[in-house]
């Protein structure tokens, strides 16, 4: 790992320390989160008390590396049921986010998505779809109108890039 | 009552079946659908993960076109009235953000202001319509069958949605199937999530997820599954023989059902309008038994 690496790594972790210290902090590792989590039953070390413990203790760099920073179905059970009002999905969007930027690894689709929106305005183009009975249908046959995109494509591209 | 109406991506790209029946029964009991021009993606979930403020900027942006038109907003989506909802909250406590989101805006000839009210079907279905209208609409009760009422996480859980329902017992969806006149027995997994939103991870989790939801709503012994929400029932259903492939059990059969083509039904309509050819799970059975009656 390069110096640079190392020197944001830090970074993301005062900042991660900073954005949610109090949250943190509160945290009484009841493992609620944990025990509702869908996730945490099928993917061995995805455990949403653990993460907020290493979250508040500075430990990222393994968070961030992790393919398991991915793997939240945003279902919400964790934040709903904190009885500290701590919700681990919001931390795991942070360092999501942290982790996008920094160059750590991600799952393709988060690009694949994101390129789409950026250049057509949607995250994917109306399909034909398949029927129950064999054959295949498009809206039209359905009599649905057709979809809606940006007026001001270039406006649209040129706020998008800014923002991401 | 009078609504600007948003698709969303996934329901206008591949669930045809979801849009046909809610533009088929909506208008019939007193709702009308107002189309939107200009419209883009909600944002969720990739921009909301990686990058926030181009997801704030692209909820917000629908959000301005509903207020344009004068009219409170319509998602058809529990991932995009979610994320319309956050992004709403979001800009009311941080309007330094709101206002560098307007300027943006401004580009597109749209400005946000907040004054517009996010709603979810269910709230439409079961607070401003209310089962009592719904039952009343009814022509062809769905009698003798009982389905597993599955409203999808984003429609209960979030605490800055407009949720009225309890988020650990939902009773919505339940109601407005006993208005249907169906038999309603207590789902105990209704709370829990589908898995969809892993498909972008690892796909296979999804189906193990869903999987096991499906296999014990066989041994709870209903007779299909009822949803509101397009990623949930693309799971569940379109993806139902690829869910017995992972589960390595070919007989794990469920049909499953949008609540609009099941109030469609009840209400007269026939399945071609509802779009019911587009389920791919194994509807047959349990359709016939509804025109039946």
């Amino acid at each position: 790992m390069s110096d640079i690496r190392d020197q944001q790594e830090e970074f993301i972790a005062i900042l991660l320390q900073r954005a949610v210290s109090e949250t943190a902090e509160v945290c009484d590792q009841c493992g609620k989160c944990s025990s509702s989590c869908p996730v945490s039953k099928y993917i061995e070390g995805f455990n949403p008390r653990q993460l907020i413990a290493k979250v508040s203790l500075g430990k990222l760099e393994e968070l961030l590396r992790s393919e398991l920073l991915w793997t939240c179905t945003s279902c919400l059970k964790c934040k709903e049921r904190c009885p500290e009002q701590i919700s681990p999905y919001d931390v795991i969007l942070v360092l999501r986010t942290l982790a996008y930027r920094a160059g750590y690894e991600h799952p393709s689709g988060y690009d694949d998505f994101i390129k789409a929106v950026v250049e057509k305005g949607l995250s994917s183009e109306p399909q034909q779809v398949r029927a129950r009975k064999g054959g295949r249908r498009d809206r039209e046959s359905l009599g649905l109108p057709p979809v809606e995109k940006p007026k001001d494509m270039e406006a649209f591209h040129e706020n998008l890039k800014k923002l991401s | 009552m009078k609504y600007a109406f948003y698709p969303g991506c996934t329901v206008q790209a591949e669930q045809f079946g979801y849009e046909a029946s809610v533009r088929e029964v909506l208008p019939r009991i007193g709702v009308e659908l107002v189309d939107m021009e200009g419209t883009s993606c909600c944002g969720f979930p990739a921009f909301s993960s990686v990058y926030p403020s181009a997801w704030y900027y692209l909820s917000a942006r629908n959000m301005a076109i509903a207020e344009r038109i004068g009219l409170d907003l319509f998602p058809l989506c529990n991932g995009c009235y979610m994320s319309f909802a956050e992004t709403k909250h979001h800009l009311e406590v941080n309007p330094r953000t709101r206002d560098s989101i307007n300027e943006d805006l401004k580009k597109e000839g749209l400005t946000y202001t907040g004054n517009v009210r996010i709603v979810h079907i269910l709230e439409i279905l079961h607070d401003i319509i209310g089962v009592d209208t719904i039952g009343a609409n009814v022509i062809r009760p769905i009698k003798g069958l009982k389905f597993a009422t599955h409203p999808g996480c984003h429609a209960i859980r979030g605490g800055e949605l407009n949720h009225t329902d309890d988020p650990e017992n939902p009773q919505e969806l339940e109601d407005l199937m006993r208005a249907l006149g169906a038999d309603v027995m207590d789902y105990p997994e209704k709370t829990d999530c589908c898995g969809s939103s892993l498909a972008i991870a690892s796909g296979r989790t999804t189906l193990l997820i869903a999987g096991e939801k499906l296999q014990s709503v066989k041994k709870f012994g209903f007779d299909g599954l009822v949803t509101v929400c397009p990623f949930c029932f693309k799971v569940f259903d379109n993806r139902q023989r690829a869910i017995q492939g992972a589960m390595g059990d070919r007989s794990l059969e469920v049909p499953v059902f949008y609540y609009t083509q099941l109030l469609g039904l009840a209400m007269g309509l026939g399945p071609e309008k509802l779009g019911l050819d587009l389920n791919l799970s194994p509807i047959d059975p349990v359709l016939e038994r509804i025109l039946e009656e």
